[in-house]
């Protein structure tokens, strides 16, 4: 019976997918949770904590957590890591000075067993100010060019304008449609 | 006891892990041809919808079995300016697929500097080279009559390694299977020069 039931549910839609945004604070991780779920720019304060929602893609549905980037909680994103489809990593393209930082936590995140399946999706974020860093800098930045096995794709952003992130949900909702 | 089991075990059943990496221009049907790889080799692999594959800015990943080994393909990017992070992962390649959009005339030459380019590299020497003419699919597409002496001009810079020009079509699959069959066999000949990934590491 259960079984059945599950047919069913696979007919009409696909279990949640399971997202965290992370990135260092301030790359702009609430504002493109916001933009995905109510297509607006929010104001948005730093966040102590996470913000969860449901976001709806094309008849997908994703449970999307933005945790706060500040050095003294980013300690506790490994707490929810378990289960997690995808990675949404923002980094700001502008604030070349933390990069450096920004790839230390990127690479000791991916060293973590919990999140050994799941596909990563960076956003080269505020492509609208001056100086920002192109993909290719932000692939070596990030020393990207080590991942060898792991699916990722770069994305150049602009939360508030809006432009890139329908790319990467494209991107990431057929990755992940074909990894089941 | 348990160290001649378990060595006596992966002599059995472990597969010799090799990495292939996919080259060429963007647009060129890289994504496209792992996909095809990947259904091919995969039962049961459901394959993404050709339309929505878009141009790779990144990494994608993906393992066939076949024949006794473990290929795992590497597909990088193939626009201009992710060109420069090719080198990063040639001193780990057992191959290169290189794919070729045998429809683009006029980008030919440019797909062949970038080709001359890639094999220039000293971590890449010996190392066999699978040239595929994709996009046969399409009417009026070069044949490999006429991309193959396009490719082989610079003989000095193919050396002594395997190199094999053959016509594909990424998108219906044909050609695939082949391709795979070939380069199988020359890895496993150079494996004498560079030995499967598992192995080295012991």
């Amino acid at each position: 019976m259960g079984g059945l039931l599950s047919y069913f549910r696979s007919l009409i839609g696909s279990r949640e997918m399971r997202i965290l945004i992370l990135g260092l604070d301030g790359a702009g991780k609430t504002t493109i949770l916001y933009r995905l779920q109510v297509g607006e720019v929010v104001t948005t304060i730093p966040t102590i904590g996470f913000n969860v929602e449901q976001v709806t893609y094309k008849n997908l549905k994703f449970q999307v957590w933005d945790l706060g980037g500040q050095t003294s909680i980013r300690p506790y994103w490994r707490c929810y890591y378990s289960n997690t489809d995808a990675i949404i990593y923002v980094v700001d393209s502008v604030d070349k000075d933390r990069i450096g930082i920004s790839k230390q936590e990127l690479v000791s995140m991916l060293e973590e067993e919990e999140l050994k399946g799941a596909i990563l999706a960076v956003l080269a974020n505020k492509q609208d100010m001056d100086g920002a860093m192109s993909v290719a800098e932000v692939h070596q930045a990030l020393g990207l060019d080590l991942l060898r096995n792991r699916t990722f794709q770069i994305f150049k952003t602009s939360a508030i304008k809006g432009e890139g992130l329908d790319q990467a949900m494209d991107w990431l909702s057929n990755a992940l449609q074909s990894r089941k | 006891m348990y160290h001649l089991l378990s060595g006596f075990y992966k002599y059995l059943f472990q597969l010799d892990e090799y990495y292939v990496l996919i080259l060429g221009l963007d647009n060129a049907g890289k994504s496209t041809y792992l996909e095809a790889a990947k259904t091919h080799f995969t039962k049961n692999y459901k394959a993404l919808n050709p339309n929505k594959i878009t141009s790779t800015v990144g990494l994608n990943i993906g393992v066939i079995e076949t024949d006794g080994c473990s290929l795992n393909f590497w597909d990088l990017g193939g626009q201009e300016e992710l060109q420069s992070l090719w080198d990063k992962y040639y001193a780990e390649s057992h191959a290169v697929i290189y794919v070729v959009d045998a429809f683009a005339r006029d980008r030919i030459e440019e797909s062949k500097a970038v080709f001359d380019k890639m094999i220039a590299s000293e971590l890449l020497k010996g190392i066999p080279l699978l040239v595929l003419a994709n996009k046969q699919d399409l009417q009026d597409s070069m044949g490999v009559r006429e991309v193959k002496p396009i490719f082989n001009q610079n003989a000095h810079l193919i050396g002594q390694r395997d190199c094999m020009v053959m016509p594909i079509s990424a998108l219906n699959g044909d050609g695939v299977d082949e391709g795979i069959k070939w380069l199988v066999q020359c890895i496993k000949r150079n494996s004498v020069v560079r030995p499967p990934r598992n192995q080295s590491d012991n």
